[in-house]
């Protein structure tokens, strides 16, 4: 190799070289764009697009005069898709493409810029601080939310994770079973009625889960076992364990299904009992897709915030030790902005967005 | 000889271990179903058969279990028991007898020395050593029977024999909870039975290959049924505890409708739950009218704004795009919005859209929101759908000369509509029974009284907004809101229910509409897919 290493010197001149490779492909694309479209369709595209983006930029500032630049856009994609409907397609679509894009832009921008007061005002304590603050000052009690200016994410943080914990505990091996039972073991007849009904089970809603879990298992553990609280860690992250189950089943069948046909038939060929070849070839080869499952199916559950919201009892603190999933503790981070987001103002809010940064 | 013969003769004439083997399995099996029945609460666990305490029957049912596995294992090893045992038991096997063996030295250990790791600690590792090399130096039919039958009889034998009764706690200083008896004892006998089921499907099958087979294929089966069976339950708690609520006062003719024009009156049918508002100072059965319009009006919403968008989208990047940067960071984003947890886009609705559109909860941002949810499964769904068009379709369509957008219209949009729609339905199952989001964008008060007027509050104005729809910008219920306000809110305030009874009505009604959309949605997709593979 004797390529000449890259210098800072090169620098300018690469960068003048890609510009202006960029404008001549710019340059080559309009005159394409312009032999190809008719004026008309042109004029067109020039309005539409003006329109849209004046419209977003009068409903961004917030100005009642939005619906002037959005029925302008209207009527031009109307007299467009009359005249010229090929072109006025193409920018629909185009325009739906770049619209879909830019709400996920806008949201996560958002969220940024709404937890950036938070941040400001507590830096990188928001994450981190565990030490309690009535250490300092006894008037301001227990607790390290809204206690002065004291607002910090770490007990939510502890408690997405003990959950979360104990819904991959419950939900990888029992759905990993059922993933190998519906795709390898179960015969045909068996998996045409399983398959489709765990599919329907990954349509219950959250809430109903929530729902379940706050007047059978809440209450069963408190009876049974109990517990300080109604409510607990564990009762939350075995019901969030439960509704991932289908997901978790669903995906990693999937997994193992795409797992070709004739790896399996090599090692039947081979003379190993179909228990060898799931155990052996099949689940290794399949093992990124299941493992993605599991992952995929108990992060989805845990974004259904709402069976631990409506389960946990929505005390922040951290338990004694740390792994005591009984304790009369409970809030993760998803719970505590939809429990407290609907009436919080000022940095409360600020916080509870640092929140959704932090969980999304 | 080969297994294959062995096996054969062993099924033409069962053998007396292959009885007791199978006993076994069945005797595992019928203790898992009681330890469940425990555990549910089914039957009570002071409950007595015969003068013996139903806790005392589990333990006895591990002994005859651990008992029969030691009779199969010893039998088979000194050949009174045809079968076909490998050399050793395997690794997997030695590690979980291992760690069985272990977890029952540290509990000795804390009996016999005190609860001090460093006391405890080294005795449970010389039991996981014990339990790891008489489960693998041993062959096969000793080593994958004999130490887990002595886990299961010294736990079965513990039990049976009084140690542990219903009202004996367990209060570890590590946990806030209390561990009863009553309980922990069904929970380890769950665990137990499937070990024992395990061993004993080996057992039957003679060991081998075959027997590992059999004996992991109860295991999963045994797991496998166990999901179902606690999914079927929840499901069946809902149906069975709603449906009381549902049909209050609900008669297939009771109602009557009066036919316009002639005046005739007819029976009619009347579910009063489904038809009545849920406040009101008249309502006599309260229902969840308000909630199942304002989740129509939701939906239909979602639908409007998302499907255009995602099916352009779709049609952009697989027709017109070209495979770059563009698609690129197309995938990125519709990944980004699929993978956002619901309650961010509620923070997005409350910080963005509320200020700009109503200044507080309304249906309208509601609707985009669940929009913006709806958006990357409409995407993801009709791309696939789109490319899943074959090139021939599309080449003979240029074949006869039409521009491009006219083949994209009558061609490959046509064929694309199937697969979308399946789509398009899952989407909004799912977003039906989104709750998330609406309490911080869309909720109105929890016992409404009247529906959601939209269609009739469209109002021209002079003002530069021109049309204004007073509904539209107002706050709602809907079926999920509505489960969570009745559940927050406490005390119903009508006596004819109490609020779990009206929780238990809606969580069924909530249930209904999205399964019935997921069943209609996943029974399409396997209608279209069907077809397709057939042609």
């Amino acid at each position: 190799m004797t390529s000449r290493r890259p210098s800072v010197q090169d620098v300018p001149t690469d960068l003048r070289a890609a510009a202006s490779r960029r404008a001549a492909a710019a340059k080559r694309w309009v005159r394409d764009y312009r032999s190809r479209t008719a004026d008309g369709a042109v004029a067109m595209h020039v309005v539409v697009f003006t329109s849209v983006l004046a419209t977003f930029g009068a409903f961004f500032a917030g100005s009642q005069w939005t619906v002037v630049p959005f029925l302008a856009f209207l009527a031009s994609i109307g007299v467009g898709w009359v005249k010229y409907q090929a072109e006025a397609a193409k920018a629909l679509t185009l325009l739906t493409t770049v619209a879909t894009v830019a709400i996920l832009a806008l949201v996560v921008s958002f969220l940024v810029y709404e937890s950036l007061p938070a941040i400001r005002a507590r830096g990188l304590d928001l994450f981190t601080q565990v030490r309690n603050p009535a250490i300092d000052d006894p008037e301001l009690g227990e607790g390290l939310w809204n206690r002065g200016d004291v607002w910090s994410l770490t007990p939510m943080m502890l408690g997405t994770a003990i959950t979360t914990v104990i819904a991959t505990v419950v939900a990888a091996p029992v759905g990993i079973a059922g993933a190998v039972f519906v795709s390898e073991i179960a015969p045909r007849r068996v998996r045409e009625v399983v398959k489709p009904g765990i599919e329907l089970m990954a349509g219950i809603p959250s809430i109903t889960y929530g729902f379940v879990g706050l007047t059978i298992l809440n209450q069963y553990f408190y009876a049974e076992f109990s517990t300080p609280t109604i409510g607990t860690y564990f009762a939350a992250g075995l019901m969030i364990g439960i509704m991932a189950l289908p997901t978790v089943v669903t995906v990693a069948e999937d997994a193992l299904n795409a797992v070709p046909e004739s790896i399996k038939s090599g090692a039947l060929a081979m003379g190993s009992t179909p228990w060898q070849t799931t155990k052996s070839v099949t689940i290794p080869a399949g093992l990124s897709g299941v493992s993605a499952g599991v992952l995929l199916g108990v992060g989805r559950a845990m974004g259904e915030t709402m069976a631990a919201t409506v389960m946990l009892t929505h005390t922040k603190g951290f338990p004694s030790p740390v792994f005591d999933v009984f304790s009369g503790y409970g809030e993760t981070l998803t719970t505590v902005i939809a429990f407290e987001a609907g009436n919080a103002s000022g940095l409360h809010k600020n916080v509870l967005f640092a929140a959704g940064a932090c969980c999304s | 000889m080969s297994n294959a013969t062995r096996n054969r003769i062993d099924g033409a004439d069962s053998t007396a271990g292959d009885l007791l083997s199978r006993g076994v399995l069945a005797t595992s099996v019928v203790v898992f179903f009681a330890a469940w029945t425990l555990l549910l609460q089914w039957v009570d666990e002071t409950a007595a058969v015969g003068g013996v305490s139903a806790l005392k029957l589990l333990g006895v049912g591990l002994v005859v279990v651990g008992v029969g596995l030691v009779v199969v294992g010893v039998g088979s090893r000194l050949g009174y028991v045809d079968t076909a045992p490998s050399k050793t038991a395997g690794v997997p096997v030695g590690v979980v007898f291992g760690l069985l063996w272990a977890a029952v030295g540290g509990l000795l250990g804390t009996l016999a020395l005190g609860n001090a790791a460093v006391l405890w600690l080294p005795v449970a590792a010389l039991f996981g050593l014990a339990g790891f090399l008489a489960s693998v130096l041993p062959r096969e039919d000793v080593g994958a029977t004999v130490p887990g039958a002595v886990v299961l009889l010294l736990l079965g034998g513990f039990v049976a024999a009084g140690g542990v009764n219903a009202g004996w706690t367990w209060a570890p200083a590590w946990s806030s909870a209390v561990f009863p008896g009553s309980e922990l004892v069904p929970i380890l006998v769950v665990f137990a039975t499937l070990l024992g089921a395990w061993c004993a499907g080996k057992a039957n099958e003679g060991f081998g290959a075959e027997g590992r087979q059999a004996g992991a294929y109860y295991l999963v089966g045994a797991v496998v049924f166990a999901m179902l069976g606690v999914l079927a339950l929840l499901v069946g708690f809902i149906v069975t505890n709603g449906l009381a609520t549902m049909l209050t006062r609900a008669s297939l003719a009771g109602g009557e409708l009066t036919v316009p024009l002639v005046g005739v009156e007819l029976p009619w049918p009347e579910f009063p739950f489904l038809t009545n508002p849920t406040g009101g100072l008249f309502v006599e059965v309260p229902g969840v009218l308000p909630a199942i319009i304002g989740t129509l009006w939701l939906v239909f919403g979602a639908v409007l704004f998302a499907v255009p968008l995602g099916i352009g989208a779709a049609v952009f990047l697989t027709e017109y795009a070209e495979r770059g940067r563009l698609t690129q960071v197309v995938e990125v984003a519709t990944n980004g919005l699929w993978s956002t947890p619901s309650i961010v886009f509620g923070l997005f609705g409350l910080a963005f859209l509320v200020p700009r559109i109503s200044g507080g909860n309304a249906i309208f941002v509601g609707q985009l929101v669940l929009g913006f949810m709806l958006l990357p499964l409409v995407l993801i769904t009709s791309r696939e759908a789109i490319l899943a068009v074959p090139d021939a379709h599309r080449d003979a369509s240029a074949a006869l000369g039409v521009t491009k957008w006219q083949t994209i219209r009558s061609v490959v949009l046509p064929a694309a509509m199937p697969g979308t729609i399946t789509g398009v339905i899952l989407g909004v199952g799912r977003i039906a029974g989104e709750t998330a989001p609406l309490l911080l964008v869309f909720g109105g008060p929890p016992y409404p009284s009247t529906t959601p007027n939209v269609l009739g509050s469209f109002e021209l104005t002079a003002q530069p907004p021109f049309v204004t729809n007073e509904a539209l910008l107002s706050p709602a219920s809907a079926l999920p809101y509505q489960l969570y306000a009745t559940i927050t809110a406490g005390v119903f305030p009508k006596e004819i229910f109490t609020d779990t009874q009206f929780g238990w009505g809606t969580a069924l009604v909530l249930l209904l509409v999205v399964v019935g959309l997921y069943a209609v949605g996943v029974g399409s997709r396997l209608y279209f897919r069907r077809k397709l593979h057939h042609e």
